[in-house]
């Protein structure tokens, strides 16, 4: 175990895994020297904005766009009766193609376009191409839309609303997914003679992933070439590129995808959404000229898709010694009206439900429902929903039965004997720490001290509480088209290497970490090796980024071509030297006989003979120096833990709630670049701090958005946050190199940890909060109530 | 669309422009001058990323026409490094503190702290995270911007938190 | 998110402006640091023909102090009157106030006098021109004319300036003798508009007791309100607590995404006793 120290080291070459090695991204980004996509420009470049819905639901009786066209600078105006015709298919590879295309994922009606009716605020109608994007925001002004105004769909229980979001679709009903709730009648006899029953029901706060650079496209199809060539900011260009080609028809090859910098992600640009569909479209069809669109932050916020909008009921039943007996837990899911796919998490929270405990059986079901608002995605950990009722629950089963929840945690959590675990929606566990977690966290925290000062607070009048949170994070999801990823290594004849991948630079330090395996693996300078990734001509297909799937996977394969390549540097140095590759050792980038320093050879000479004196080469031996090697992680995940706790004061009379510490101990296996690791940590809290307390997508019962701009949707700023103490547990996992993934965990479990703390201070009081956000005005709702 | 000439003075350079009245400082920088530098991320001067400084002092360049600043001199964060590429002390230590992740709000954070470190001795946490609390970072927790903004003003940083909080083995 | 075209004026002298402002009636708005305007032009909330922008007068920066008076010209910025040591001697309640105006790049090149003229009821300025007394100087086609503060602001983004006038300074009375001064509000975020907030100060006798009192109360209704009874109350000897219920009583506060009006009516009583308290303290060093 170790804790943080301070600040990045510039070690000398050779052993660069396991350091904080200086980011090898940052010089360009922190001069202004980044590219992003906003940054493109090209010759005849074109610029969109649209028309998008004013009211949740309703029907269109007239779209007039005459005075559009024929504004000066206006070169396009298209509707959906334009744009969605032209669709060839519209599906995302990691789902799979529509049922009746022969896949299994029911996707919401295609249609980047709205036409013919209007399904949410925001739900784009027009779109409008123009020289410049103050001239295309001017057209729209021009544009009349008529709408016949409905009564939306919104809400938990939309299933059993009459009123349809998607009148087309065959289900006839608003009812998305759903999994019933399995009648075990052992398991209802189980609740029935059980000593304590306890129901709750925890609700989110709808949220956004709000990265600080915008959706954006650059859309230049060449129709006299017949290519298209796409800048986009995306966590896949893979996955841009198939899009494109499926919805244009046009053959994979001839779509080029290139994402350079990306401003962050977070799940929202995994997908490619229907408006940057319709701009595909639109430069399809202008086919001559470029087309750019960056969102602007009021599109961002009302018209991407979003997340968490969720609630979680759960009954648990618990024995008298405090040992729980097993849970029924339903998952309810407004997906808006056109969500990513399906935008269901539920069935991935289904299993990962039990977490750290052991939970003899848990009852599942879940309930998503399609609304009149805008379209649910992935958000750093899509499924979190489990771990915020579960670490929720926890204290609430504690506290009605009249226990500690630090014991009741303790007297149930896994300890280490018990691994690998199947639990019992038979996820194995292994390589995980959850209860040396917990204990480092709490021994961080001191217990006992803040006890005293949360009594002696007490006594003066003030709320103190603490709260804790502990998970299994299932990293680097491996299925379908996420199950791998290709390295394509390739050393040139001066000894130098280049990594090309499937990956994209939006934050995770790829560029940093993978040199960093490579550099260990093949024994060289990290300076002497370059990744490139972002650009579908030059990095293999793959999935990108997400799932926490980078470390593990593209790791694992940068990893992997670093062993074939070094493999084959030393049989050519064996050979040129006369020796047994057995004898051979690398060190900075030379082999040498072991032992014997003066018989070596340096890369740059293998190199040069590998790719220019093939007769030199041992006999049979390919000229050359590239492999390829494609990793698949031993298992569907490899799991990462960690335990959280945070201290706070609930100021009573204003309901505004200070964190005054936040401490987190993590186990994400061997770590490839603690700074790069802490750094994720501390990113996923703050976001899931944000949730809590500050963060809320607000509707009225119009489905009128209500926080369309910063000054609204709250993210919080660095005075709002507190420090992030971090304790580290390395413990290694099964995938090559011992590494685990660990980006959305800081995300998972900080929001019911804050819960936690919150519902600590206020307890006694009888306050026992379940739904968020907790604004100050929620806090003084909740204490208000129990006044006397 | 009218176009009138204005004249700006660009980290030391002179530019000779035809604006449109209604035309950002931002997007005339990005667009006009081709310094990209300068992010857009909210265009309602909430989130920093365009912060720019005018006569050497840190504001949004969302919130100003260029029309307005005929004769006025601005760096943006193209400005700040050395001639050479040297980072300032602000922008090495955020390399040291792995204060960027995607790097989009970066140039605003850079630009608004090295004003800001200039202008402040000694600087309490307190201090520093308010000073920050005018540019939104959505990756990195402000943990590693607020070590940076530490370790360039007084020469430390504490990255996990508090020194020695926490169990060593 | 680009705003609709206009017309660009710089005048350089007041008189000029008004010409502009007078030829141009309410196709026209007046230009000061633009942190409240232009997000709303950007967002296309509000539009105008001609912006008159008054950055480019003359004589419209400055900060003096009499011996009764900090005098704030329209266009000195809040990190001006800021770091200002007249302001601090002269005005402290505006000194207290101006931190909490969102982030120090937007008091870079936001006004004092913008932000009073722009009126917006959740912002800190407008209450400490009502609770100081200040006065406000503008100028017309008529000539120069002084508004008291409590007869300046008419409702959300609506003052007495009229038509072909721009606010050209504000004046703030000084305080003498012993006296204290508090800006207490709760916001979201740092930086963000008060759920509810207070501006007072207060001026005690030789025995501690107040004998002068001023609340301004920020984000509880469409105007910045002044909370007279609760003043005549302190000086007549009930306690804070007293005071900041009765300032409280009578307002009307509006409810919204990031708080009920109970809540806002609620905490505007605890801000104003928080703030009397600080200022107490304060005038009893």
């Amino acid at each position: 175990m170790s804790t943080t120290t301070g600040t990045s080291s510039h070690s000398a070459a050779g052993r660069y895994v396991g350091q904080r090695v200086a980011r090898i991204e940052d010089p360009r980004l922190l001069t202004g020297h980044g590219r992003y996509v906003d940054d493109i420009q090209l010759p005849g470049m074109l610029h969109a904005a649209f028309v998008r819905s004013p009211v949740a639901r309703g029907r269109i009786t007239r779209i007039e766009t005459k005075a559009a066209a024929a504004l000066p600078g206006v070169r396009a105006v298209l509707t959906g009766s334009d744009i969605n015709p032209r669709v060839h298919q519209f599906w995302h590879s990691m789902l799979g193609p529509p049922p009746e295309m022969g896949g299994q994922t029911p996707y919401p009606p295609v249609r980047p376009l709205a036409h013919g009716d209007v399904r949410f605020v925001g739900d784009p109608i027009v779109i409008i191409v123009a020289e410049s994007r103050y001239v295309a925001e001017d057209a729209a002004e021009l544009i009349e839309v008529d709408i016949d105004p409905g009564t939306p769909v919104l809400g938990y229980d939309a299933g059993t609303n009459p009123i349809l979001v998607h009148p087309e679709m065959a289900s006839g009903t608003n009812v998305s997914e759903a999994v019933p709730m399995p009648d075990v009648p052992e398991v209802e006899a189980m609740f029935a003679t059980a000593p304590h029953v306890v129901t709750r029901t925890f609700r989110q706060a709808r949220a956004t992933n709000v990265p600080m650079e915008p959706r954006g496209i650059v859309v230049h199809y060449n129709r006299f070439a017949g290519d298209m060539q796409i800048w986009a900011a995306t966590q896949s260009v893979s996955e841009v590129k198939s899009s494109a080609a499926r919805l244009t028809g046009l053959p994979e090859p001839r779509v080029r995808a290139i994402a350079n910098d990306v401003g962050g992600g977070f799940g929202q640009k995994m997908m490619l959404s229907r408006d940057e569909a319709a701009v595909i479209l639109a430069a399809h069809l202008i086919g001559d000229r470029p087309v750019k669109w960056v969102e602007d932050r009021q599109e961002n916020l009302t018209a991407a898709n979003q997340a968490r909008q969720e609630a979680v009921e759960v009954t648990m039943a618990v024995d008298a010694a405090g040992t729980i007996l097993g849970a029924k837990v339903h998952f309810f899911e407004d997906v808006g009206a056109f969500p990513s796919g399906t935008g269901s998490s539920a069935s991935m929270a289904m299993g990962v439900f039990p977490g750290p405990y052991r939970f003899p059986v848990v009852l599942p079901a879940s309930t998503a429902v399609f609304t009149n608002t805008v379209g649910k995605q992935a958000y750093r950990g899509p499924w979190m929903m489990e771990t915020v009722a579960r670490e929720q629950m926890m204290d609430h089963v504690a506290r009605e039965i009249g226990m500690d929840p630090l014991e009741f945690r303790r007297r149930n959590i896994l300890s280490a004997d018990e691994f690998p675990y199947t639990n019992c929606m038979t996820l194995v566990y292994e390589n995980v720490t959850p209860s040396e977690t917990m204990q480092q966290a709490l021994e961080m925290l001191d217990v006992e001290a803040f006890r005293a000062e949360q009594a002696a607070a007490r006594a003066e009048g003030r709320l103190l509480g603490m709260g804790l949170g502990v998970y299994l994070e299932p990293s680097a999801i491996a299925f379908g088209m996420l199950s791998s990823d290709l390295a394509v290594l390739q050393m040139d004849p001066t000894g130098r290497v280049i990594i090309s991948m499937s990956t994209g630079n939006h934050g995770h330090s790829l560029e940093t970490t993978i040199p960093q395996i490579v550099a260990d693996t093949l024994g060289c300078d990290i300076a002497d090796v370059v990744l490139i990734q972002g650009d579908t001509a030059t990095s293999p297909t793959g999935p990108g980024t997400g799932g926490s799937r980078s470390a593990v996977i593209a790791g694992g394969a940068a990893q992997t071509a670093s062993m074939r390549l070094r493999e084959k540097i030393v049989q050519i140095a064996a050979h040129l030297l006369e020796a047994s590759p057995e004898d051979m050792e690398v060190n900075a980038s030379v082999v040498s006989v072991r032992g014997t320093p003066s018989k070596a050879v340096p890369f740059a000479q293998v190199a040069s003979v590998a790719h220019m004196a093939p007769d030199s080469l041992p006999p049979d031996m390919e000229c050359g120096l590239e492999v390829t090697a494609r990793f698949r992680p031993p298992g569907m995940f490899t799991w990462s833990n960690a335990a959280h706790a945070c201290t706070v004061e609930v100021d009573r009379e204003t309901g505004m709630v200070k964190i005054l510490r936040y401490i987190v101990s993590e186990d994400c296996g061997k770590m490839i670049n603690p700074m790069v690791v802490e750094g994720q940590i501390a990113g996923g809290v703050v976001q899931g701090i944000g949730g809590v307390l500050y963060e809320h997508f607000a509707y009225d019962g119009e489905g009128n958005p209500l926080t369309t701009t910063f000054l609204d949707y709250l993210v919080p700023s660095a005075a709002e946050i507190p420090d992030i103490e971090i304790g580290h547990i390395e413990t290694m996992s099964a995938s090559l190199g011992g590494y685990k993934g660990m980006g959305e965990g800081g995300a998972i479990v900080s929001p019911p940890t804050v819960a936690n703390a919150i519902h600590d201070a206020v307890a006694h009081l009888g306050v026992h909060p379940t739904d968020f956000p907790l604004g100050p005005s929620q806090i003084r709702d909740l204490l208000r109530a129990v006044a006397t | 669309m009218t176009l009138v000439p204005i004249n700006l003075t660009v980290n030391g350079e002179r530019h000779a422009v035809a604006v449109e009245a209604r035309k950002l400082l931002s997007d005339v920088l990005r667009e006009d001058l081709h310094l990209t530098g300068t992010h857009v991320g909210c265009e309602h001067g909430a989130c920093g990323a365009c912060t720019v400084l005018l006569d050497g002092q840190a504001v949004r360049s969302c919130l100003l026409f260029a029309i307005q600043l005929d004769r006025s001199e601005i760096t943006t964060v193209e400005g700040l490094a050395g001639g050479d590429g040297t980072l300032n002390r602000f922008q090495a230590a955020m390399q040291e503190c792995h204060g960027l992740q995607c790097g989009f709000c970066t140039p605003g954070v850079v630009v608004s702290m090295t004003a800001y470190l200039a202008d402040h001795d000694q600087p309490d946490d307190e201090d520093l995270r308010v000073a920050l609390s005018g540019n939104l970072c959505r990756c990195t927790g402000y943990q590693g911007i607020v070590n940076a903004a530490r370790l360039s003003s007084r020469g430390a940083a504490v990255a996990g938190g508090r020194p020695g909080s926490g169990p060593t083995a | 998110m680009k705003p609709r075209a206009f017309q660009y004026h710089a005048p350089e002298s007041v008189g000029e402006a008004v010409g502009l402002l007078e030829a141009h009636g309410d196709d026209a708005k007046v230009l000061a640091g633009g942190q409240s305007l232009v997000p709303m032009l950007n967002l296309r909330l509000t539009s105008f023909e001609h912006l008159v922008d008054l950055n480019r007068i003359a004589g419209l920066g400055t900060i003096e102090r009499s011996s009764g008076t900090v005098r704030v010209g329209a266009v000195v910025r809040q990190a001006a009157a800021e770091r200002s040591p007249d302001v601090a001697v002269g005005a402290p309640l505006l000194a207290r106030a101006l931190p909490h105006i969102g982030h120090f790049q937007i008091r870079n090149r936001g006004t004092v006098g913008g932000s009073i003229a722009h009126a917006d009821p959740a912002s800190e300025l407008p209450a400490v021109a009502l609770a100081l007394d200040a006065t406000l100087e503008v100028s017309g086609p008529a000539g120069v004319r002084i508004i008291a503060a409590d007869e300046f602001f008419l409702s959300t983004w609506e003052t007495a300036i009229g038509d072909g006038e721009i606010l050209i300074s504000v004046d703030f009375p000084s305080w003498g003798g012993r006296c204290g001064f508090a800006v207490e509000e709760i916001a979201r975020r740092h930086g963000d508009f008060a759920l509810a907030g207070a501006a007072v100060g207060v001026g005690l006798d030789e025995d501690l007791r107040v004998v002068r009192c001023a609340i301004g109360l920020f984000g509880v209704g469409s105007t910045p309100v002044r909370a007279h009874d609760a003043e005549v109350a302190l000086t007549g000897g009930a306690s804070i607590g007293e005071a900041a219920a009765l300032a409280a009583a009578d307002i009307d506060p509006p409810g919204d995404v990031h708080a009920t009006a109970m809540y806002r009516k609620e905490v505007a009583a605890v801000v104003v006793r928080r703030a009397l308290a600080a200022a107490i303290e304060e005038a009893c060093l």
